[in-house]
């Protein structure tokens, strides 16, 4: 039989394990979590910057390449201020070039481009994201840029870019992003370009009082 | 409870908050990251395939967290210190393994991805959490929750 005193040290062991899972269930919801910092060719500004805006994209997807352009604006006009770490979030089931996009652009960075090969992409999404058979522009953005695409190629399905990739999706799973694009402005939410906008009208209150 | 008593109990409380609190430091990292993170460094031990290392990645950071909270508040002293004991046992084993092997283990996946020593250094720290588990497991019992209950 249970004795009385083990009966309540485990209604306490209970307790315990109740509460500590209610905290970092609730702390995972509230982005309190750890994040990795993307490799140094998608990171942009300070690592100090007062403003850190973590964004979760797909290179297939309409909202991020129109977000895209408003966060260029952003770091052209608030410089310094702005640290930005771009993380892959390729949404396979309706984009099926996404994680190939992804990839190539990775393998670009690697190469010193990762910014202009991700522009052409946003640029030119209508052409290949939904193609049928594997989009040329892959390559032929490659030979734009003069880098090496036999590199491209086998970076592409090397083990540590595809594991590189679903590593920001698993985190961004984690932090509940369903939707691209996300951002994590200075660990607050904002789903699509119109939402960052908002979150942007309070840039100059955040730089002035990191002053 | 005399001088020497006190100070028994008092080193004893601070190793099974020192062992405790760094099973909850390192659970809780884990549990907040992705456990495909923490998978791919069980992966790189090369002891299990990547399904199951994704299964361990799931359950471990919970087992720690909770092994340490027990631990750190004195419940059921002798049974969660024993097991946080077994369980640092096993770390070695999986550590002493990689080492003997050479493998090359970039994330030794101790406290995710916050920062991951070398493994020798892994190795080391364990071994000093391991000999406080004798003082946290044999003295500070007065200042337990176990105490506590068997007060009243």
């Amino acid at each position: 039989m249970i004795s009385k005193k083990n009966a309540r040290l485990g209604a306490l062991a209970a307790v315990i394990v109740f509460a500590s899972t209610t905290a970092v269930l609730l702390a995972r919801q509230l982005n309190l979590g750890p994040v990795r910092p993307a490799p140094a060719f998608r990171a942009f500004g300070p690592a100090a910057a007062p403003i850190q805006i973590y964004e979760y994209t797909d290179l297939a997807c309409p909202a991020c390449r129109y977000a895209a352009g408003a966060l260029e604006e952003m770091l052209k006009i608030y410089g310094a201020g702005i640290r930005l770490d771009f993380k892959h979030y390729p949404l396979k089931n309706i984009h099926p070039w996404s994680m190939d996009a992804a990839a190539y652009a990775d393998c670009a960075g690697e190469q010193g481009k990762f910014k202009d090969y991700a522009a052409l992409l946003f640029e030119s999404q209508e052409k290949w994201a939904q193609a049928k058979d594997k989009p040329a522009e892959f390559e032929a953005f490659a030979r734009q840029l003069n880098l090496d695409w036999g590199k491209m190629q086998a970076c592409s399905v090397a083990v540590e870019t595809l594991k590189r990739v679903k590593l920001d999706m698993a985190e961004g799973d984690v932090k509940g992003v369903s939707a691209t694009p996300t951002f994590f402005v200075n660990g607050k939410r904002a789903v699509g370009g119109g939402q960052l906008l908002e979150q942007a009208k309070k840039f100059d209150i955040l730089l002035k009082g990191s002053r | 409870m005399n001088e020497k008593t006190g100070l028994k109990e008092i080193f004893g409380l601070l190793a099974r908050l020192a062992v405790g609190g760094v099973f909850v430091y390192s659970g809780v990292i884990k549990a907040l990251a992705s456990p495909e993170e923490f998978a791919y460094a069980i992966e790189s031990y090369k002891v299990i395939g990547a399904a199951p290392a994704l299964w361990a990645a799931y359950v471990v950071p919970w087992v720690e967290l909770y092994a340490g909270l027990l631990l750190a508040a004195g419940v059921f002293t002798r049974w969660s210190g024993l097991f946080t004991g077994a369980m640092l046992v096993f770390f070695e084993l999986l550590l002493a393994q990689a080492l003997l092997r050479g493998l090359p283990v970039t994330s030794c996946g101790c406290f995710g991805a916050a920062g991951s020593n070398s493994l020798a250094h892994e190795f080391l720290q364990n071994l000093v959490f391991l000999a406080l588990l004798w003082p946290a497991l044999f003295l500070g019992r007065g200042l337990s929750a176990d105490a506590l209950v068997e007060e009243e």
